[in-house]
Protein backbone atom coordinates (compact mmCIF):
# COMPACT_ATOMS: atom_id res chain seq x y z
CA UNK A 1 0.00 0.00 0.00
CA UNK A 2 2.83 2.36 0.96
CA UNK A 3 4.45 1.55 -2.34
CA UNK A 4 1.26 2.44 -4.19
CA UNK A 5 1.27 5.85 -2.50
CA UNK A 6 4.89 6.30 -3.44
CA UNK A 7 4.10 5.42 -7.02
CA UNK A 8 1.13 7.78 -7.09
CA UNK A 9 3.27 10.49 -5.56
CA UNK A 10 5.89 10.19 -8.27
CA UNK A 11 3.29 9.64 -10.98
CA UNK A 12 1.75 12.90 -9.81
CA UNK A 13 5.13 14.55 -10.20
CA UNK A 14 5.53 13.15 -13.70
CA UNK A 15 2.07 14.18 -14.84
CA UNK A 16 1.97 17.62 -13.24
CA UNK A 17 1.60 20.42 -15.78
CA UNK A 18 4.64 22.65 -16.32
CA UNK A 19 6.64 20.11 -14.42
CA UNK A 20 9.47 21.71 -12.58
CA UNK A 21 10.37 18.56 -10.84
CA UNK A 22 13.77 17.02 -10.52
CA UNK A 23 14.65 13.55 -9.41
CA UNK A 24 17.41 11.02 -8.83
CA UNK A 25 17.47 7.36 -7.92
CA UNK A 26 21.24 7.32 -7.43
CA UNK A 27 21.53 9.83 -4.60
CA UNK A 28 24.08 9.54 -1.84
CA UNK A 29 23.55 9.61 1.92
CA UNK A 30 26.39 8.67 4.22
CA UNK A 31 27.16 9.01 7.89
CA UNK A 32 30.35 9.19 9.82
CA UNK A 33 31.40 9.00 13.41
CA UNK A 34 34.84 9.00 14.91
CA UNK A 35 35.67 6.69 17.82
CA UNK A 36 39.11 6.16 19.35
CA UNK A 37 39.09 2.58 18.12
CA UNK A 38 37.98 3.14 14.57
CA UNK A 39 35.90 5.33 12.32
CA UNK A 40 32.36 4.30 11.63
CA UNK A 41 31.29 5.05 8.09
CA UNK A 42 28.24 3.92 6.17
CA UNK A 43 27.47 4.78 2.55
CA UNK A 44 24.26 4.51 0.58
CA UNK A 45 24.28 5.26 -3.15
CA UNK A 46 20.71 4.15 -3.82
CA UNK A 47 18.78 7.06 -2.36
CA UNK A 48 15.66 8.25 -4.18
CA UNK A 49 15.36 12.02 -4.06
CA UNK A 50 12.84 14.42 -5.56
CA UNK A 51 12.87 18.21 -5.69
CA UNK A 52 10.12 20.57 -6.80
CA UNK A 53 11.69 23.89 -7.69
CA UNK A 54 8.37 25.75 -7.81
CA UNK A 55 7.55 25.00 -4.16
CA UNK A 56 10.96 24.01 -2.77
CA UNK A 57 9.64 20.68 -1.57
CA UNK A 58 12.19 17.92 -1.10
CA UNK A 59 11.69 14.21 -0.47
CA UNK A 60 14.31 11.56 0.23
CA UNK A 61 13.80 7.85 0.66
CA UNK A 62 16.44 5.27 1.49
CA UNK A 63 16.54 1.62 2.39
CA UNK A 64 18.49 0.98 5.59
CA UNK A 65 19.86 -2.24 4.15
CA UNK A 66 21.41 -0.31 1.27
CA UNK A 67 24.00 1.22 3.61
CA UNK A 68 27.41 -0.28 2.99
CA UNK A 69 30.18 -0.62 5.54
CA UNK A 70 33.72 -1.79 4.93
CA UNK A 71 33.41 -4.33 7.73
CA UNK A 72 30.74 -6.98 7.22
CA UNK A 73 30.24 -7.34 10.99
CA UNK A 74 29.60 -3.62 11.38
CA UNK A 75 26.99 -3.76 8.63
CA UNK A 76 25.31 -6.69 10.37
CA UNK A 77 25.27 -4.92 13.76
CA UNK A 78 23.98 -1.74 12.15
CA UNK A 79 21.06 -3.61 10.60
CA UNK A 80 20.23 -6.05 13.37
CA UNK A 81 21.11 -4.32 16.64
CA UNK A 82 20.75 -0.61 15.96
CA UNK A 83 18.40 0.09 13.07
CA UNK A 84 16.34 -3.15 13.22
CA UNK A 85 16.04 -2.92 9.46
CA UNK A 86 13.79 -5.97 9.14
CA UNK A 87 11.14 -4.13 11.18
CA UNK A 88 11.90 -0.61 9.90
CA UNK A 89 13.31 -1.01 6.38
CA UNK A 90 13.03 2.61 5.22
CA UNK A 91 14.15 6.04 6.23
CA UNK A 92 12.31 9.07 4.86
CA UNK A 93 12.75 12.83 4.85
CA UNK A 94 10.03 15.21 3.73
CA UNK A 95 10.72 18.91 3.85
CA UNK A 96 11.04 22.26 2.19
CA UNK A 97 13.66 24.81 1.29
CA UNK A 98 12.74 27.68 3.62
CA UNK A 99 14.58 30.42 1.69
CA UNK A 100 13.50 29.43 -1.81
CA UNK A 101 13.48 33.06 -3.01
CA UNK A 102 17.29 33.18 -2.58
CA UNK A 103 17.75 30.55 -5.28
CA UNK A 104 17.67 31.53 -8.95
CA UNK A 105 17.04 28.27 -10.76
CA UNK A 106 17.47 29.97 -14.13
CA UNK A 107 21.07 30.94 -13.41
CA UNK A 108 23.95 28.52 -12.90
CA UNK A 109 25.61 28.92 -9.53
CA UNK A 110 25.79 27.77 -5.93
CA UNK A 111 23.16 28.99 -3.51
CA UNK A 112 23.04 28.52 0.26
CA UNK A 113 19.78 27.09 1.52
CA UNK A 114 18.13 26.00 4.74
CA UNK A 115 15.95 22.93 4.56
CA UNK A 116 13.37 22.16 7.24
CA UNK A 117 11.24 19.08 7.54
CA UNK A 118 10.48 15.72 9.11
CA UNK A 119 13.11 13.02 9.26
CA UNK A 120 11.96 9.48 10.00
CA UNK A 121 14.54 6.95 11.10
CA UNK A 122 13.85 3.74 13.03
CA UNK A 123 10.11 4.61 12.94
CA UNK A 124 10.69 7.82 14.95
CA UNK A 125 9.96 11.17 13.30
CA UNK A 126 11.70 14.39 14.33
CA UNK A 127 11.66 17.91 12.96
CA UNK A 128 15.07 18.87 11.66
CA UNK A 129 16.68 21.85 10.02
CA UNK A 130 19.84 21.63 7.94
CA UNK A 131 22.11 24.01 6.06
CA UNK A 132 23.10 23.05 2.57
CA UNK A 133 23.70 24.21 -0.96
CA UNK A 134 21.77 24.04 -4.19
CA UNK A 135 23.98 24.11 -7.24
CA UNK A 136 22.28 24.93 -10.51
CA UNK A 137 24.24 23.35 -13.37
CA UNK A 138 23.48 22.85 -17.04
CA UNK A 139 21.01 20.00 -17.33
CA UNK A 140 20.45 19.46 -13.64
CA UNK A 141 20.59 20.51 -10.03
CA UNK A 142 22.98 19.31 -7.35
CA UNK A 143 22.05 19.41 -3.69
CA UNK A 144 24.55 18.98 -0.88
CA UNK A 145 24.24 19.10 2.88
CA UNK A 146 26.00 18.06 6.05
CA UNK A 147 24.20 17.94 9.36
CA UNK A 148 24.28 16.17 12.72
CA UNK A 149 21.95 13.43 13.89
CA UNK A 150 21.80 12.13 17.45
CA UNK A 151 20.92 8.40 17.44
CA UNK A 152 19.19 8.71 20.85
CA UNK A 153 16.62 11.06 19.32
CA UNK A 154 15.49 8.17 17.14
CA UNK A 155 15.38 5.60 19.96
CA UNK A 156 18.44 3.85 18.59
CA UNK A 157 20.01 2.14 21.56
CA UNK A 158 23.74 2.03 21.65
CA UNK A 159 25.00 -0.40 24.30
CA UNK A 160 26.99 0.97 27.26
CA UNK A 161 30.31 -0.51 26.23
CA UNK A 162 30.24 1.22 22.88
CA UNK A 163 28.38 4.32 24.05
CA UNK A 164 31.26 5.99 25.89
CA UNK A 165 33.55 5.69 22.90
CA UNK A 166 30.92 6.96 20.56
CA UNK A 167 30.55 10.52 19.43
CA UNK A 168 26.89 11.26 20.23
CA UNK A 169 26.54 13.21 17.01
CA UNK A 170 26.68 11.36 13.74
CA UNK A 171 27.65 13.48 10.80
CA UNK A 172 25.27 12.89 7.91
CA UNK A 173 26.25 13.83 4.36
CA UNK A 174 23.68 14.20 1.60
CA UNK A 175 24.71 14.53 -2.05
CA UNK A 176 22.14 14.51 -4.85
CA UNK A 177 22.54 14.98 -8.56
CA UNK A 178 19.05 15.64 -9.82
CA UNK A 179 17.95 15.54 -13.43
CA UNK A 180 14.68 17.00 -14.69
CA UNK A 181 11.73 14.67 -15.07
CA UNK A 182 10.64 14.66 -18.70
CA UNK A 183 7.23 16.18 -19.25
CA UNK A 184 5.24 13.34 -20.75
CA UNK B 1 54.58 -25.32 40.46
CA UNK B 2 52.50 -28.45 40.37
CA UNK B 3 51.98 -30.13 37.02
CA UNK B 4 48.16 -29.72 37.04
CA UNK B 5 48.52 -25.99 37.62
CA UNK B 6 50.80 -25.75 34.61
CA UNK B 7 48.34 -27.70 32.48
CA UNK B 8 45.43 -25.54 33.69
CA UNK B 9 47.34 -22.30 32.94
CA UNK B 10 48.31 -23.60 29.53
CA UNK B 11 44.68 -24.51 28.78
CA UNK B 12 43.52 -21.03 29.83
CA UNK B 13 46.19 -19.48 27.61
CA UNK B 14 45.05 -21.54 24.62
CA UNK B 15 41.42 -20.52 25.22
CA UNK B 16 42.32 -16.82 25.50
CA UNK B 17 44.42 -16.92 22.31
CA UNK B 18 41.64 -18.72 20.43
CA UNK B 19 39.06 -16.21 21.68
CA UNK B 20 41.21 -13.25 20.56
CA UNK B 21 41.85 -14.90 17.21
CA UNK B 22 38.11 -15.55 16.62
CA UNK B 23 37.31 -12.03 17.79
CA UNK B 24 39.79 -10.44 15.40
CA UNK B 25 38.62 -12.67 12.60
CA UNK B 26 34.97 -11.63 13.15
CA UNK B 27 35.97 -7.97 13.47
CA UNK B 28 37.88 -8.00 10.19
CA UNK B 29 35.44 -10.20 8.33
CA UNK B 30 34.97 -9.00 4.76
CA UNK B 31 31.75 -9.03 2.81
CA UNK B 32 30.83 -12.10 0.83
CA UNK B 33 32.70 -11.97 -2.46
CA UNK B 34 29.73 -12.01 -4.79
CA UNK B 35 32.01 -12.68 -7.76
CA UNK B 36 32.74 -16.13 -6.33
CA UNK B 37 29.72 -16.84 -4.12
CA UNK B 38 27.14 -19.39 -5.17
CA UNK B 39 23.91 -17.52 -5.90
CA UNK B 40 20.74 -18.36 -3.95
CA UNK B 41 18.65 -17.38 -6.97
CA UNK B 42 19.31 -17.06 -10.70
CA UNK B 43 16.70 -14.83 -12.32
CA UNK B 44 16.11 -12.16 -14.99
CA UNK B 45 15.72 -8.48 -14.04
CA UNK B 46 12.19 -8.43 -15.47
CA UNK B 47 10.98 -11.36 -13.38
CA UNK B 48 12.69 -10.09 -10.22
CA UNK B 49 11.14 -6.62 -10.52
CA UNK B 50 7.71 -8.10 -11.30
CA UNK B 51 7.78 -10.28 -8.19
CA UNK B 52 8.46 -7.21 -6.03
CA UNK B 53 5.81 -5.17 -7.82
CA UNK B 54 3.17 -7.90 -7.53
CA UNK B 55 3.79 -8.69 -3.88
CA UNK B 56 6.47 -6.78 -2.04
CA UNK B 57 6.02 -8.69 1.21
CA UNK B 58 6.46 -12.14 -0.29
CA UNK B 59 9.34 -11.04 -2.52
CA UNK B 60 11.04 -9.28 0.41
CA UNK B 61 11.10 -12.35 2.62
CA UNK B 62 12.20 -14.46 -0.35
CA UNK B 63 15.04 -12.28 -1.66
CA UNK B 64 16.29 -9.81 0.96
CA UNK B 65 19.84 -10.58 2.18
CA UNK B 66 20.13 -13.33 -0.44
CA UNK B 67 22.70 -13.44 -3.22
CA UNK B 68 20.94 -13.08 -6.55
CA UNK B 69 22.36 -13.60 -10.01
CA UNK B 70 20.49 -11.29 -12.38
CA UNK B 71 20.49 -11.22 -16.15
CA UNK B 72 19.26 -8.16 -18.00
CA UNK B 73 19.84 -5.25 -20.35
CA UNK B 74 21.57 -2.12 -19.07
CA UNK B 75 19.15 0.82 -18.83
CA UNK B 76 21.62 3.33 -17.42
CA UNK B 77 25.08 3.62 -15.93
CA UNK B 78 25.55 6.24 -13.20
CA UNK B 79 28.84 6.88 -11.43
CA UNK B 80 27.69 7.48 -7.86
CA UNK B 81 31.07 8.81 -6.74
CA UNK B 82 34.74 8.07 -7.45
CA UNK B 83 34.57 4.46 -6.24
CA UNK B 84 30.93 3.48 -6.66
CA UNK B 85 28.99 2.73 -9.80
CA UNK B 86 25.27 2.13 -10.18
CA UNK B 87 24.03 0.06 -13.09
CA UNK B 88 20.28 -0.05 -13.68
CA UNK B 89 18.76 -3.01 -15.53
CA UNK B 90 15.66 -2.69 -17.70
CA UNK B 91 12.43 -4.32 -16.70
CA UNK B 92 8.95 -4.42 -18.19
CA UNK B 93 8.13 -1.20 -16.37
CA UNK B 94 9.28 2.27 -17.50
CA UNK B 95 9.26 3.56 -13.94
CA UNK B 96 11.11 0.78 -12.19
CA UNK B 97 14.42 -0.99 -12.76
CA UNK B 98 16.85 -3.18 -10.87
CA UNK B 99 19.58 -0.85 -9.51
CA UNK B 100 22.89 -2.55 -8.74
CA UNK B 101 25.64 -0.81 -6.78
CA UNK B 102 29.27 -1.83 -7.34
CA UNK B 103 31.81 -0.92 -4.68
CA UNK B 104 34.98 -1.16 -6.72
CA UNK B 105 34.28 -0.31 -10.33
CA UNK B 106 35.67 3.10 -11.18
CA UNK B 107 35.48 3.08 -14.96
CA UNK B 108 31.88 3.62 -16.08
CA UNK B 109 32.86 3.82 -19.76
CA UNK B 110 33.19 0.03 -19.92
CA UNK B 111 29.44 -0.40 -19.58
CA UNK B 112 26.87 0.97 -21.99
CA UNK B 113 23.10 1.18 -22.15
CA UNK B 114 21.58 -1.58 -24.23
CA UNK B 115 24.25 -4.16 -23.45
CA UNK B 116 23.23 -7.44 -21.95
CA UNK B 117 24.86 -8.25 -18.66
CA UNK B 118 24.81 -10.83 -15.89
CA UNK B 119 25.73 -9.76 -12.39
CA UNK B 120 25.51 -10.96 -8.82
CA UNK B 121 24.60 -8.95 -5.75
CA UNK B 122 22.92 -8.94 -2.35
CA UNK B 123 19.31 -7.83 -2.36
CA UNK B 124 18.48 -5.03 0.09
CA UNK B 125 14.85 -4.60 -0.91
CA UNK B 126 12.51 -2.43 -2.96
CA UNK B 127 12.05 1.32 -3.04
CA UNK B 128 10.89 2.35 -6.50
CA UNK B 129 13.33 -0.16 -7.93
CA UNK B 130 14.73 -3.46 -6.75
CA UNK B 131 18.04 -2.62 -5.04
CA UNK B 132 21.13 -4.82 -5.06
CA UNK B 133 24.38 -3.96 -3.30
CA UNK B 134 27.90 -5.37 -3.20
CA UNK B 135 27.59 -6.35 -6.85
CA UNK B 136 30.04 -8.13 -9.17
CA UNK B 137 29.93 -8.71 -12.92
CA UNK B 138 29.52 -12.34 -13.92
CA UNK B 139 29.46 -12.23 -17.71
CA UNK B 140 29.58 -9.29 -20.06
CA UNK B 141 28.25 -9.91 -23.54
CA UNK B 142 27.96 -7.73 -26.58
Amino acid sequence: MKRLFLFLFFLNIVLAANAQKYMTKNGYIGFYSHTPMEDIKGDNNQVVGALDISTGEMVFQALIKSFHFDRALMEEHFNENYMESDKFPKSVFKGKISNLKDVDFSKNGIYNVTVEGDLTIHDVTNKISAQGTIEVVSGGINANSKFKVVPEDYKINIPGVVKDKFDKNLEVTVAMKYTPIANK
Amino acid sequence: MKLWVKIALFAVLIIVITAIWIGLHMFNLKHTDTAKAKPDFVITATVLQKEFEDNEGTASSKYINKIIEVNGTIASVTPADSTHLNIALKTRSDMSTVICTFQNITDPSKYKSGEEITLRGECSGFLMDVLLKNCAIVVKRK
